[in-house]
Parts: structure tokens; sequence; C-alpha cells
């Protein structure tokens, strides 16, 4: 909307009616703040003209001119209203160059203040709260009290209260993330009792799924993510310390623990190992790999990363700027900033990240604190139950395997003739490049090892006919000792491992391969491999698999791969292949060369004897090639892959209940780095030495006679009951989750330029509610949302749309656009698909290509998260917050929807309107296969089709449809129905969207025209609404 | 199918160049909820001469005194140790802080002075010496950064801190779009055969940083989708999704007006763009309406889908289209090895597509209202990295001057502005920081750069920061 409009309304709450007298907070200081203090404040380099007009003594004493600038009272004998209101471009403040210009109305006021005394009072945030008396009155509720009394002041009134449906789809989503199930809403619109509502809201408190939903929120402020944001952005493994967030809100731990834990658990006498978990929170900040690094510059950027944080989320104060130079508005000086700094500086971190997927030091191994006893046993069994099925005979399955990969064999070598060819070009990104020659004969050949990958390019002879595959021939060389390659891993001595092959062609000289335009591969070969490095690794991306000859070979070795569709070498006669070896920090072959190739593979995808069995004519197949093929089969065959990806899973699964993982955490250095002021903010301008402290225009903080103040005593100090800001910045950022905006609308910035607060006394009332409680969240919450302001229709008047478009005034419910993780945890929970477990590695749902390596430096480090791998099974339809956050490129469907990239702390999201939320919710197959699974949910109902789109309506929207909205969903179905029934491939290419099994009793059409129609659901805006 | 639309619009709005047709457009094309849309008193300026900027990012650190600031002394001083008054305490990267001797490396390649500035540019860049009559190249760039990660970040969000908005955010935010087909702000991606792969790119380069999101620059791809999730899942026609849609239509319509909810009004509107979109991308991408000629013109590798070439072309037809704020990066510019091999490579991908567009903007009468830059995030090193005249030897990198190009929109053309001492280590003369670069830009679209803020935790945000930064009212013709 218009600034102008924006601005009208946030003035209805600022200035005093015409009879009331001028509140300095209210009405002063904003207009102080933001045209005088850059010059006239806090900052003692910036002023100008020796004049402080941010404290009182100052600004009557008046500063280089001699004349006070404010006579209390006495307008006329001010100099600051005759510099207000000057006609000389030369005198009148603010200075035109400064861009700042008073409006009249603001001049007024100015000179109306003095006049009644201009009385200084200090910023209200920066005072304890106090907690103001309810008078008896209509409103039995405290927050209505409050509320009330300010709609009473504007002549307005609550609206009525939301309906049932409405306000359980709304508690749903602000406590759980979930939307309500239509039973659940049956249940409570029969419900009676009059506490009805309360009941509901106490079932939500106690779901598991309030912890994470109440983590994601938190996870943006920590700026929490999977990888170390800066320059490489390898992977981190710091999903213990979310899985502490969300067992920490599951169990309502205090708030005053649950910062202090997360600000200084290693330092509590006695931590355990949770407490030392939480301490992560200060290990949340982005770091690096970057080659040039200089160490002090990145140690003093993490720290100020750490000062940043720590101020915005639990102060709502912005320290940040006091980093190069005193705050410009808020009394915080750049020796207050140090001094913070210091609580930070003392931890024995490294300027660079661990590197190749090994976490920055400090780091522990530490257990799953939402290990249960009853998870372990279910998810043994569930494993024993996969394993077993996996056991089990299958005849049908194993004698078709048999069939397509005997087949497969015997055409092996068929009309196979190889092309010899010759390396034009190969390079690598790393090292030293003399290392890498094209021979002679066109092979290429390594001096030594190292993690790299070379891109090969070759020319294939324009009429050699159309080319199935290429062939790369490894060979030793003096070197490597006469064996294969470089590596070093035990196991693998002297031998290499090729984790990627890809290859593209164009019709002119391409030296790198053309990652928009990969070769798909159909089948791989190769002459034989190490143990647990069979070929078939090479059809994914991971560098830690791949295939490796068998380690001594001294004979050469090949790897073939038979592309999907054949090269036609007329037209693209040129090659490009790049060879990727970096498996554990990764080690080069010594020599190989790469050879195209006509006809079929004469090669086997399968180890000799599987390979003899399989050629054997079936009847010669004695039951003991039969058991080692069916052996075979089920590790190997397509067949059984998605159980095996449950096995895996689970297997998973059941080391993160039961065994330690990696998680950085904070801890003491024995010398820690001394601190200092750094002039400018530069880390190699290094001033006075300073100690840790708190801001002196805080509560004081004493220092202890024995020791210097740490991270524990400045938690202790956070969360002492006279400090006026860490109850209120909570309790604000509360009630910001549920109304879509704070009570003070800045909830990171308490500061003296922050917007005051819509109603003041409530927020106050709150933040003292609040400590009074034993800073219980779930109570506040519970508080908030059984209010009546809370349980208001959200539906505006004409007139109060007009009066109050942003409801400053809270006259009706709050409603807003849900987020990036509701969206898509919704669209998984009305189909039936998601996968409720919690905590645990993130996990990497669909996303298109890989674009991950587009941007990344893969093939060139040892870095992990360069390269994309989609996980399968359970994985792709786990709650959002467990999606893998790469900062670099974060999940896109989440980011078109406003998730935050988290390389810094984020308070609060955007809810934009986009045409790319619209491609996503109608396009992404993670909801293309929401759609169709909804779909078949809704068919396998035993009830009319009617009944089964007013059932898919309600799981949506939480309401039937009406009649109206009945008729065009009939109609989109009937059309949907017509379609599909006249192209019956169509409906089945849109069913095989979606890794998740389908029904196959189910008529294809029928259930493609029923995707569509639950496709229209999901893309419902009241369906991406909370309401 | 776009053009009558944009034409109609065009008429409708009726206005000057970059005319109040942008700010109308605001809303119809990223309606935010909360996302405050500037007022454009506030920080417009009288004239506009942009309409648009092409920003050709060259990821890495393309080596100056190797493309555009070459000179005789380096012969002379070729082999001899960068003498200490002249390092000036320069701080250098982890990657040669270690390195016993700094000795001077003349230009890998010889050169010419070139148009009528008489500006020095290399062999390794034919074309570009083509059209040194049409650009300005300024010679006396500089930051603070020495790493890729803050320097490109500086360069492109105006800090070398995370979190901030990106310069095409900045434009998005406070011009908006002039077409309903597209996004205001798009992005394309390159890697060059110089090295493979180059230092990584990151999303907050084009990112929103503290502006509403929907100024964040929307990737144009090369796959089979060049806009994520455009197409219709498979098996879903566009007549399909037509009838689907306008009964979604109906349904959000029915529950606008029960619910008095503006946002579904508003995103009714966004699933019309996403249609639209469908068509325009599509119609964008395909290059069969171009000639021969103009295909030749861009080099061979403007047939392959995410090469720079092509990039470059897709660039100019974003600007046909009117979106605000096109840009490219591309990879491959970090030479610390092997520079006399890499190098060459990296140029011959970039050289002539670069011209090619000047060339072709120009000729289409584009180039008098679209800004094109040309430059990365630092220099490199006039010493050697690693011993001098072996093949593996390269440069690092360097910032405390760089060379980078502008083009177009009224700068002044066949210019040079800046220098550097014997060494290519120090400005002499005339110095423009990337702040003063960013202010630049803006002006050039008619945006006082000062007053172009945004209110983010108290603070008035702005894309050149706190650091005072100014119009290099010397290039402007």
């Amino acid at each position: 909307m218009n600034r102008f409009a924006w601005l009208a309304i946030a003035s209805l709450p600022v200035f005093a009616a015409a009879e009331e007298k001028l509140s300095y907070n209210r009405d002063i200081r904003p207009v102080l703040s933001k045209n005088c203090f850059s010059c006239h404040g806090p900052d003692e380099h910036g002023r100008e003209a020796e004049l402080r007009l941010d404290v009182a003594a100052d600004a009557y004493l008046g500063g280089e001119s001699g004349d006070p600038s404010i006579v209390p009272g006495k307008p006329e004998e001010s100099l600051l209203v005759k510099r207000i209101r000057h006609h000389s471009p030369r005198r009148v403040m603010p200075p035109p160059d400064s861009h700042r210009q008073l409006t009249d109305q603001e001049k007024d006021l100015l000179e109306r203040w003095i006049r009644e005394g201009a009385e200084y009072e200090g910023h209200w945030a920066f005072q304890p709260p106090t907690k103001a008396e309810i008078h008896p009155a209509r409103e039995t509720h405290p927050i209505d009290h409050f509320v009330a009394d300010r709609l009473n002041k504007e002549g307005l009134q609550f609206s009525p209260e939301a309906d049932r449906p409405t306000l359980l789809r709304r508690a749903s989503f602000d406590l759980t993330g979930l939307p309500p199930t239509p039973a659940e809403i049956d249940a409570f619109v029969r419900d009676p009792d009059p506490g009805a509502f309360e009941r509901q809201i106490d079932r939500l408190l106690a779901s598991p799924r309030f912890g994470e939903h109440q983590a994601v929120a938190w996870l943006d402020a920590s700026r929490y993510a999977d990888t170390n944001g800066y320059s490489i952005d390898g992977g981190r493994h710091q999903w213990l310390w979310r899985d502490w967030v969300i067992k920490a809100f599951n169990d309502n731990k205090p708030y005053d623990v649950f910062l202090t834990e997360q600000l200084a658990g290693d330092l509590l006498p006695g931590a355990t190992e949770q407490q030392q978990v939480a301490s992560g929170f200060n290990r949340n900040n982005a770091n690096t790999h970057e080659g040039g690094t200089i160490a002090e510059e990145n140690l003093v950027n993490y720290v100020a990363d750490r000062v940043k944080t720590t101020s915005e989320v639990f102060m709502g104060l912005t320290m940040a700027c006091a980093q190069c130079h005193d705050h410009k508005f808020d009394p915080i000086s750049i020796r207050d900033y140090y001094r913070f700094f210091a609580f930070f500086n003392t931890v024995d971190d490294a300027a660079l990240d661990g590197d190749g997927g090994i976490n920055s030091k400090p780091f522990i191994h530490a257990g799953s604190c939402l290990s249960t006893p009853e998870e372990i046993e279910s998810v043994q069994r569930e494993l024993a139950a996969a394993r077993d099925e996996l056991a089990r005979p299958d005849p049908d399955g194993l004698a078709a395997w048999i069939q397509s990969s005997a087949a497969d064999l015997a055409r092996a070598g068929r009309d196979f003739s190889l092309i010899t060819l010759s390396a034009e070009s190969a390079t690598s990104p790393n090292g030293d490049p003399d290392r890498i020659k094209i021979q002679a004969d066109g092979s290429v050949t390594i001096d030594h090892g190292d993690y790299a990958a070379y891109n090969v390019m070759l020319r294939l002879p324009p009429d050699a006919g159309p080319i199935r595959g290429i062939r790369v021939e490894f060979t030793p060389t003096e070197k490597s000792g006469g064996k294969l390659g470089f590596h070093q891993a035990a196991g693998l001595e002297q031998n290499f491992v090729l984790s990627t092959l890809t290859t593209s062609v164009s019709p002119f000289p391409a030296f790198n391969v053309d990652l928009n335009a990969m070769l798909p591969m159909q089948r791989i070969s190769a002459s034989a491999w190490q143990d647990g490095f069979g070929p078939e690794f090479l059809h994914d991306t991971t560098p830690t698999n791949g295939w490796a000859p068998p380690t001594g070979a001294t004979s050469p070795h090949v790897v073939t791969v038979t592309f999907e569709k054949p090269i036609d070498p007329s037209a693209t006669p040129f090659l490009t292949t790049e060879l990727m070896f970096n498996y554990a920090r990764g080690a080069s072959p010594a020599r190989f060369r790469i050879l195209a190739f006509r006809g079929h593979d004469d090669g086997s995808p399968h180890p000799p004897d599987v390979t003899a069995q399989l050629r054997k004519p079936e009847a010669d197949r004695s039951p003991a090639d039969l058991q080692a093929l069916e052996a075979y089969y089920r590790t190997h065959a397509p067949a059984t892959s998605a159980l095996r990806h449950r096995i895996a899973n689970l297997e998973e699964r059941l080391s993160v209940l039961t065994g330690k993982h990696p998680v950085m955490v904070m801890n003491t250095a024995e010398k820690p780095r001394t601190t200092h002021i750094l002039d400018r903010g530069l880390y190699s301008a290094p001033g006075e030495i300073v100690k840790p402290g708190t801001p002196l225009s805080l509560p004081p903080l004493e220092e202890p006679a024995d020791r210097e103040l740490n991270r524990l005593d400045l938690a202790r100090w956070l969360t002492r009951p006279d400090h006026p800001l860490t109850a209120r910045v909570h309790v604000n950022r509360v009630w910001l989750s549920l109304f879509g905006k704070g009570l003070a609308p800045s909830p990171a910035d308490f500061g003296v330029q922050s917007p005051v607060p819509s109603h003041p006394e409530l927020l106050d009332w709150l933040a003292i509610q609040f400590m009074e409680s034993g800073w219980d969240h779930k109570a506040l919450i519970r508080l908030i949302v059984t209010s009546r302001t809370y349980r208001q229709s959200a539906a505006p008047s004409a007139e109060l749309a007009k009066i109050d478009p942003e409801n400053d005034l809270l006259a009706r419910g709050p409603r807003f656009r849900l987020t990036a993780e509701q969206i898509r945890d919704q669209a998984l929970f009305v189909s039936g698909l998601l996968v409720e477990r919690l905590g645990g590695p993130s996990v990497k749902p669909y996303q298109p290509g890989d674009l991950w390596r587009q941007i990344s430096h893969y093939g060139s480090s040892p870095a992990t998260s360069q390269t994309f791998v989609q996980d399968h099974g359970e994985k792709l339809h786990r709650r959002s917050l467990y999606t893998y956050w790469k900062r670099t490129l974060p999940p896109v469907n989440m980011a078109i929807f406003d998730a935050p990239n988290r390389e810094v702390c984020s308070i609060g999201r955007d809810a934009t309107n986009t045409p790319l939320q619209a491609l996503v919710t109608l396009n992404d197959p993670q909801f293309v296969e929401a759609a169709r699974t909804l779909a078949q949910s809704l068919l396998a109902l035993p009830v009319t089709d009617d009944a089964r789109l007013i059932d898919g309506f309600r799981r949506v929207t939480a309401r039937p449809p009406a009649p109206r909205e009945m008729e065009i969903l009939c109609r989109t179905l009937t059309r949907e129905r017509e379609h599909f029934q006249a192209d019956p491939a169509a409906a089945n290419k849109l069913l095989a969207i979606g890794e998740s099994p389908r029904s196959p009793a189910l008529d294809p059409a029928e259930h493609a025209a029923w995707t569509q129609l639950a496709s229209t659901l999901l893309n419902l805006s009241e369906t991406l609404t909370r309401p | 199918m776009a053009a009558p639309l944009l034409l109609d619009r065009r008429a409708f709005l009726g206005r000057s160049a970059c005319g109040l047709g942008g700010i109308a457009l605001h809303t119809l094309l990223s309606q935010a909820s909360r996302g405050e849309t500037p007022n454009p008193e506030l920080f417009r300026t009288l004239a506009p001469k942009a309409k648009r900027v092409i920003f050709l990012f060259q990821s890495g650190g393309p080596s100056h005194m190797d493309l555009f600031d070459g000179k005789d002394s380096l012969d002379r001083l070729h082999g001899s140790n960068l003498p200490d008054s002249v390092r000036s305490g320069q701080r250098v990267t982890g990657m040669t802080s270690g390195q016993s001797s700094f000795p001077v490396l003349k230009p890998i390649a010889p050169g010419k002075r070139c148009g009528p500035s008489g500006v020095w540019i290399s062999d390794l860049l034919p074309w570009t010496q083509k059209i040194a009559g049409e650009i300005c190249v300024i010679r006396s760039m500089h930051t603070e950064a020495i790493n890729h990660d803050p320097a490109i970040t500086l360069a492109n969000t105006g800090s070398m801190q995370l979190g901030h908005a990106s310069a095409g955010a900045w434009v998005s935010y406070g011009l908006g779009s002039e077409n309903e087909n597209f996004p205001a702000y798009m992005v394309l991606i390159s890697q060059g055969t110089g090295k493979n792969p180059d230092q990584p790119i990151f999303s907050r380069l084009w990112g929103s940083g503290y502006l509403p999101s929907q100024h964040q620059g929307v990737i144009l791809g090369a796959g089979r989708e060049p806009v994520l999730y455009l197409d219709n899942p498979a098996g879903v026609t566009r007549n399909q999704r037509r009838a689907m849609l306008d009964d979604l239509a109906s349904l959000n319509q029915q529950y606008a007006e029960q619910a008095a909810d503006d946002e579904t009004t508003a995103r009714i509107r966004q699933y019309e763009m996403a249609f639209r979109m469908q068509a325009s991308v599509p119609e964008l991408t395909d290059l069969s309406s171009e000639t021969q000629e103009t295909l030749d013109l861009y080099g061979p590798e403007v047939r392959k889908p995410g090469t720079y070439a092509a990039n470059c072309l897709l660039a100019r037809r974003l600007a046909e289209r009117n979106v605000r704020f096109i840009q490219l990066f591309h990879r491959g510019w970090d030479q610390h090895v092997a520079i006399t091999r890499q190098l060459p490579n990296q140029c011959r991908d970039t050289d002539q597509p670069s011209a090619a567009l000047i060339m072709d903007l120009k000729r289409r009468g584009l180039l008098d209202d679209t800004l094109v830059i040309w430059g990365g995030e630092f220099g490199r090193t006039v010493y050697s990295q690693g011993t001098l005249g072996s093949a593996s030897s390269g440069r690092d990198h360097h910032g405390r001057c760089f060379s980078i190009w502008m083009a177009g929109a009224g700068i002044k053309a066949g210019y040079v502005h800046g220098e550097t001492d014997d060494f290519c280590w120090n400005i002499t003369k005339d110095p423009v920081h990337l702040r003063d670069l960013h202010a630049t830009m803006l002006e050039r679209l008619g945006i006082d750069h000062n007053r172009l803020v945004y209110t983010f935790r108290g603070l008035d945000q702005k894309l050149t920061g706190v650091e005072p930064a100014k119009v290099v009212t010397g290039i402007l013709g």
C-alpha cells in the first residue's frame, strides 16, 4: 500500500488529542529521533555544533552557540524553535542536504511540547514495565480490557466472534502449524461445554507438533541452517541443536531457562550434554572456508554476528550499529558494543569451517533429546518388518528381473565396436595445472593425487554413426607405482574412486560439461570393482560413493556408460565428460582415456558371478545359482529400491535415536582472545582493551571481584525481573506469531527509533504477567488465544477496512497468508502423506534439477552440499522445518513464500503475493503429488462424489462449500473427467508424478480428474490463508 | 503476443521515459501484503536517462592490467619486485601472504590503444576493442574487500556484511516493473571455461535482504524449465489449466467477497500473471525469430543455452520486454593459477557476446535508455602468484584498483576515467568506489541514492550504505 496511507494509520495511535498533554515518548521522541539525533544525538563523533538533543540537560544548555536550545515553557526563547522555523536554507534545521524535513504538524508539536514544559522521559523500552491495574469493567479477560479501552477511545467495537470452524483452523495453525481435521472440527462444533475452546487449546498445546511449529520462528531468529553460509557454503551438522529447541518448546521450558541454556548452557555448573547442545545457539553464525581468508577478520565477523543476534533476539536492540561508531540513536556506545562483544570472544573457535562436512570446532558428539524408548522400539519393529519383507521370497519379481537382466546380457556386445578418441583438452580447477597432461596417444595422465573434477573434451568422427556411449579406461603409470591411482585411504591404497561421471555433446568445442544438457545414462557397466564401490553408484552425484576398480590392480580397468539416446556425431561432434574424484577428500587416477562405442556395451553392470549365472540357460541354473541371484536381486533390483530406501531411512533413524552425533557448541578457550575496541569496526585497528560488560544505559551488571563476567552472568542479567527488555521482547514476538504483527511493530528493534507500541500498557502487563508466571511460554499463548480479541472474526466491515486497514486497533481478528512451511505441510497433511517424526538430520525433498551444482564449488572442493541429491521414501514427506537449509540457495519452493535465507537473524516474515507462488502450488511435484494423494484418499471414502467434494473442501478450509462453490467444483470434476477419459495416456502421465505409490486399483482417468480437483482445492486462496 | 499488450499499456500510461507507469504497475506485479511501496516523490530525480540496467557481472576478479590497464611501465618493471613504497602496507590474502617475493608480471598479452579515448585494451578482447568508441572504461574502481565472499557481496549489495538487499532488488523496489509478463529483476548464470568451477555465487547476490521478498531476482535458467515450476504437470494441457484457473478464480472471487479479503483479489491477479508467464517465458527463450546475422553476431555459443553468449542475447530480449534489471553472473575470472592458459579462454567466452550486446542494443535504439555495466568484484595483483614465468603462476586478488566498463544511458562513449600508477597498484586519479558505481547507476535511473531508503530495524537502509557515496559526474554525457 501507499506509504502515505500507511503513515496515516501509523499516526493514529501517535498523536495526542488536542486537550491531552503531549508525551515525550509518544509524540516528541519519534520526531527528534528521525530528524535530529543523527547529528545531535548519542554518537559523540558524529555530533554537530556540540549540541545534544536527546538528553534534557544538554538540550536546555544548548550547543556551541551558547544559547539554550530548549527553554522549558518558552518556545519563543528556544533556539530550536527558531531554527526549525527558519526561512533561510542556510539556517533552517534540519539542513536541506540531510534530506530530512519537518512537517508543519511536527514543528507545531515541538513548539507545543516546549510550551508545555519540555519534559523529557526515558525511552519507554528502557524503563522497567509497569503492570497497569485492571479496573473491573465489561471485559473479564485482561487482554480484552486493554484492547476495549483503546477501541472505546476510537469509538469502535470488537467484531463478533469467528465461527467455530474458523476459530479452530486459526488456532490449529497458530499453535501447531497444521490445519484441523474434519473430525476435530466436528467435535469442537458439537461440544456444548462453555470451556470447549479452551479444551481445544489445551489439546493443541500438548501436541508434539506444537514444538515443531514454535521452532520455525526461533530457527529464523537464531539463523539456524545446515550449511556454513559464506563462500563455498559447505555442509554442517547442527540439527541436534534444532531438536533441542523443539523439545524445549514441547516441554514448556521456562523462557528464562530457555534463554540461559542457549546463551550459557556450557557454563552452567555440571552442564549436561543437552545444556551444552543448547549453547550451539551462538554457533549458528555463518562461517567460511574461502582460501584467502584472513583469520582475524573472520573471527571478528563471527563474534559480531553473535552480538547482533543476541541483542536483536533477546533485547530487541540493534547493537550492530555500534560496531563502527557510537549508536546514532540508541544509548549504546562503541565501548558498550565491544564490552558486549567480549562475552562471545572467549570461545575457542576457528576462522575456517571444518570442511568436508566436518563441523567447525568446538563441537561435541551428543545424543538426541527427542529419543524415546517407545520410538526406538517401534523403529526397531518397523525395521525388522522391512527387512523381513525384503527377505521374503518374491518369485514373480525375481523371475521378471532375471528375464530382463538376461535379455540385457544377451544383447551385450552385439554390434559392439570401440572408437579410439583423442582428448583435445583436459582441465581441472585445482592446484598445479601442469600435473594434468594429454599424452601423444590421446590419454590423460595425472601426476599426483588431489580432489578434483577433470573436464575432458574429445572430437567424435562425424561419420561414426550413432554412438551409444563412452568407455573410460584406466591404466597404471610409474608415478602411481604401477597401480591405478593415488588414494591413501585404508582399503583404497594406490586406487581411486570415480564419484561422478557426466557427459554432454555440442556442435562446437566445449571445454566444460554442459550442466544444462547432461546426457541421461541408461546403463553403467565396469570390468570389476572393489567391494562396496560398484558402478551403480555413478547414477547419482553423491561424493561419498562411487565406482572404484579392485584395490591393488596393476592392469587396466574400464567403466562403460550407455546413454539413453544415441549421439549423432555429425550434428554434435564434440563430447565433453567430467570425471569427478572426490571420495573421502578425493584422489585421482594415474592415467585414463575415453573411447566411444557403437552397438551394445559388451560389459556387464553386475559382478562376474551374477553375470555368469544370468547368462546360463534357464535350465542350467542350479538352486544355488537361483539363491545367489535372489540375494543380488534383493540388494540391487529396481523393484526393491523403495524398500531398500525405507530400510536405510529406518537405520538412520535408529542411529539418530540411539547414537551420538556431532553438534557445534560454545566453550571457553584456555587462552581467550583479547577484546579491543576496533576503530570503525576494523579488525586491523585494535584500540583500547575492554572486558565483558553490558550497555551502561541498561540495569547495571557488577563484575565480581575474582573474575571477569561471562555469558552465564549475561544470561542471569537478561532474566532479572527488572530488565526492561527481555520479557517485553519475547511477549511481543509471541503476539506477532498470533496476530501477524507485534504490539510493538518492530520486533527486533525496541530502540529509540522504533515506532511506539499500539497498546503499550497491554505489552507491559503481558511482560510482567509472563515473568510472574515463571516465564511460562505455553501459559502466555493460552492467555492470548483465549481472549475475545484473538477470537474475533477477521472479515472487516467496509468502514473498519477504511479506518484501520492494518488492524492496529485490533477491532477484528487477525488474518494472514500461511507461511512457506505451513503451505507445504498442509498439503502433505490433508493428503495423508505427512510423515510425523520429530527431529533428526535435515532432509532433501523434491527440488528441480541440481541448482546447487550450478552455483557451487562442486568439483573443486571437498566441502559437502555442493550438489543436490534428492532423498527418497519418508524423507520426501517430513514437515518442512526439516528441509535441508542451504544458505546460499535456500529451498526454492519455500524462499518463494518468503522464507529467509537464514544467513542472519530474521524476526517476522513478509507475506507477499506473487505469480511465482502460484507456479509452486500448481506445478511443484511436491504439490502435484499431494493433489494426487489427496484425490486417492477422497476416492477411497465409501461415499458419494458430493460427500467427497465436501470432505476435501473441509480439509483445506475447515468449512463445507456453499452451493455455488459445489456447483463450480462439480463442473471442474466433470470437465476433467471428460478430458482424461478421452486421453488416458495424459492421465497416466499426471499420475506418475511423485515417488509415493498410487493405488493401482483406481481408474486412471477418474484418479487424474480428482487430482485436478484436489489441485484446485490446494490452490484456493482460502486454503493458503490462516483465517 | 506480448508486444501488443505492452504497446497498449505504454499508450495507456503515456508518460515519459521511466514514467509513472512503473509506479502504477507496482501493485500489479508484486503485491506485497505489508511491503510498503516507496513514494516516488521522495527519491525520484527529474530526468532519468535509463529505463533499465543490464549488469554483466564478471565473477572472480577480472585482471585489470591484463585487460584494460596495460601500460609500458609494466614491460619495464616485469620481473622486478613490487617496492614496499608502492605496496603501501596493503594486506594480501592468505594465498600469497607467505610469498617471499612479489615479482611484477607484465600483461600476459599485448594490447592496443583504442577508440577516441585511446584506452588500452588487450588483444585478448578483439571485439571489445571494436566497441571502444561506445564504452566508458573506468580504471580507478576500488574496494576494501580482498576475498571473494565479502567482495562480491559488497559489489552486489553495497555491504560486505550479510543481510543487505541486492542492487537489482533496490531498483525493483524503487521503480517496480514496467510489464505484466515478467518479474522486474531477472538473473542469468553462466560458467566460463577459464576456470571450472570457479568461486561459488550465492542467492544473496540477487536477494531482497530486508526488502520485501518479491524484489529478489528471479533466475532465468537454461534447462527445460527456464523459470522454476513454470511448466504445467505432465499430462495437463494449457487449455485444461486455463479452465481450471477460471474455476479457481470464481471460487476465489466468492471467498474474496464473502470474507472481504483484498489479498484474495490480489491473488487472483497473481495466478493470471503466472498463466501469462507460462507463455511469455517460452516466447522469450525461443530464438527462432532471430536472424542468422544476429545469431552470428553473438558467436557460435549463442545457440547453446546457459552460455554467456546465449545469456547476452537473452539480456537484449529481456531489455526489449522492458524488464527493469537484468543481471548476468559469469563465473571463471579467478586466475590464481595458470593465468596464461585460463584468461584467454575466459576472454574468448565473453568478449564477442559482450560487444555484440552493445552493438545489438545500439542498432535497435535500446542503448540510449539501457545502462550496461561490465565488471567484477575486484582486480588482480600486478605481482605473480607463484614463480614468475611458470605455466602454473597467476595473480592474487587486488582491491586497491580495478577496471570496469559502462555503456549507454548517456554515459560518455569512447571515454576513459581514472588512472593508476606505473604498477597498476594504486589509483592516481579519480578514484571510484563500488558505492559510487551504485550511486551512479541509480542516478541514471532517476533515483537519488541518498533518498531511496527502506527503514529496517531503526535505520534508513540504502544501497550505498552509511559511508558517503558520490555520483561519478565525470563520466556522464
